[in-house]
């Protein structure tokens, strides 16, 4: 595992030779050692049809890869900071939310209407994701960030889990997720509750909630 | 943040703490005698405490003494008397530092206060503020701050200060700007930079304080260099706020200009 905690706010990251990791432009805080910082113009993996497709679907958070050997610490605007260590599953995230992630984890871009066709887009919509969102997968850690500090929610067949959809930060594992909607007529007269929209997940797997609503 | 279980925490004169963080954003000042504060950093007080300006009057003996920053002087005001401050800054990680016969240099926004064994005098890297002596001091940072030993490259907005070590030097790197697709770049602008260009490099023995973000807090006045000071004064005759620290890449010859902002790369 890379990534080690100093803080709430800020991890440390070893770099091997030989190994490369992606994170966002200008989240370095420090360095030791021989590290180079190389802006990545395709932002993350791929050839350039990936990148044509993460700047079509507006998930081309720009990144640079770091090399060397060294240590490397990293921040960025004040969010907390969550690890998250994935042995083989797949992370969906949004693409503005990774500060670093190992270079052996495989990037690739998800349309959110693969996953339940127009009630996946407009659950994109309603949780900010835009229409695509970031997957990660494969074996290694990632850093993610969210505004307030990140709480674990297991995801188990003994039911689903209801997130707000602006404290959804991240979901992993086999999990499917609906939106489900508390539409009363309170609502439509404005006397609604403000909670009338949650993502709803089941299955198996781990969903990571940030303790605020504020986006990033 | 520990014992919040039961509501709020309530203090009163003799339950402060002395010179000890009431929580991660406050804290509280046992006073008996003078403080130096910076302006605005008390939020409350008990006891019987006279808030005097830096300027000329009955403190004249201690500021000639303390306090070698005239550019400062508005910025700064000396409480005196007897009882419990508390000072915070808007909602920052607040931390209290003790030197004993050392020295430490600290980006001057983020000083809250310090005790009148230390000594004020400004650093020859503009912005910055150092202090000599015993005794000890309040700053606030954006996020905990963390002590890394030198070597260390350090992003120059996430530096809050250094303490022993020989000041920090610029390290340029321009690596990934080599060969006929690096030349592309550095002429077009287009790939976009790494933001990470530019560091300031320590070396040498002693510690680098780091703030947990790159998030600079708004700073307060830094105070330059007057352009009476003459000649071989590093920052003379440059009036205006020395804040350039951005990390801008310089231009190299030839260089189109940002052309990856027009095109949105």
């Amino acid at each position: 595992m890379p990534f080690t905690k100093i803080n709430s706010k800020m991890v440390e990251a070893q770099i091997l030779p030989g190994q490369r990791l992606f994170s966002q432009r200008g989240a370095m805080l420090a360095y030791r050692g021989e590290v180079s910082f190389t802006p990545n113009i395709q932002g993350g993996q791929g050839g350039i049809a990936s990148m044509i497709g993460r700047r079509v679907a507006n998930e081309a958070t720009p990144l640079m890869t770091v090399e060397g050997q060294g240590s490397v610490m990293f921040g960025h605007g004040g969010h907390h900071i969550h690890t998250i260590d994935l042995s083989g599953e797949t992370l969906y995230v949004e693409a503005d939310r990774l500060l670093a992630f190992d270079g052996t984890l495989q990037q690739s871009t998800m349309f959110m209407g693969s996953q339940g066709g127009v009630m996946g887009v407009i659950r994109g919509q309603v949780t900010g994701q835009g229409l695509f969102t970031t997957t990660l997968q494969g074996k290694g850690s990632v850093a993610v960030m969210a505004h307030g500090g990140v709480i674990e929610l297991p995801i188990t067949h003994q039911g689903p889990v209801h997130v707000d959809p602006q404290a959804y930060v991240a979901h992993r594992g086999d999990v499917r997720n609906k939106l489900s909607t508390a539409l009363g007529w309170r609502d439509m007269v404005g006397r609604g509750s403000g909670e009338a929209f949650q993502l709803e997940l089941s299955g198996q797997g781990t969903v990571y909630v940030q303790a605020s609503e504020d986006k990033l | 943040m520990t014992a919040m279980a039961g509501g709020p925490v309530i203090h009163d004169p003799h339950t402060l703490p002395v010179d000890d963080n009431v929580n991660p954003y406050a804290f509280s000042v046992e006073l008996k005698g003078q403080w130096f504060l910076q302006k605005g950093k008390m939020i409350a007080y008990y006891g019987q405490i006279d808030f005097h300006g830096i300027g000329h009057g009955r403190l004249d003996r201690l500021v000639a003494t303390n306090f070698h920053s005239p550019l400062h002087a508005a910025d700064w005001v000396v409480a005196e008397g007897q009882g419990k401050l508390l000072l915070a800054d808007r909602a920052y990680d607040v931390n209290s530092f003790d030197l004993e016969n050392g020295n430490l240099t600290i980006r001057s926004g983020n000083l809250l206060a310090f005790q009148p064994g230390l000594a004020l005098k400004q650093s020859i890297i503009p912005g910055f503020l150092t202090l000599i002596g015993t005794g000890k001091f309040v700053a606030a940072s954006n996020g905990a701050v963390h002590f890394v030993e030198p070597p260390i490259r350090v992003d120059p907005q996430a530096l809050v200060g250094w303490a022993d070590c020989p000041s920090p030097c610029h390290h340029y790197d321009h690596g990934y700007m080599r060969g006929v697709l690096g030349g592309l770049r550095a002429l077009t602008g287009i790939g976009g930079t790494s933001g990470e260009e530019h560091q300031f490099e320590f070396v040498g023995a002693g510690q680098v304080l780091l703030q947990s973000t790159e998030v600079l807090m708004p700073e307060t006045a830094t105070g330059g260099v007057p352009a009476s000071a003459g000649p071989g004064v590093p920052g003379a005759g440059v009036p205006g706020a020395p804040g350039g620290q951005q990390g801008q890449v310089p231009r190299l010859p030839g260089q189109l200009g940002d052309l990856q902002r027009r095109f949105g790369l």
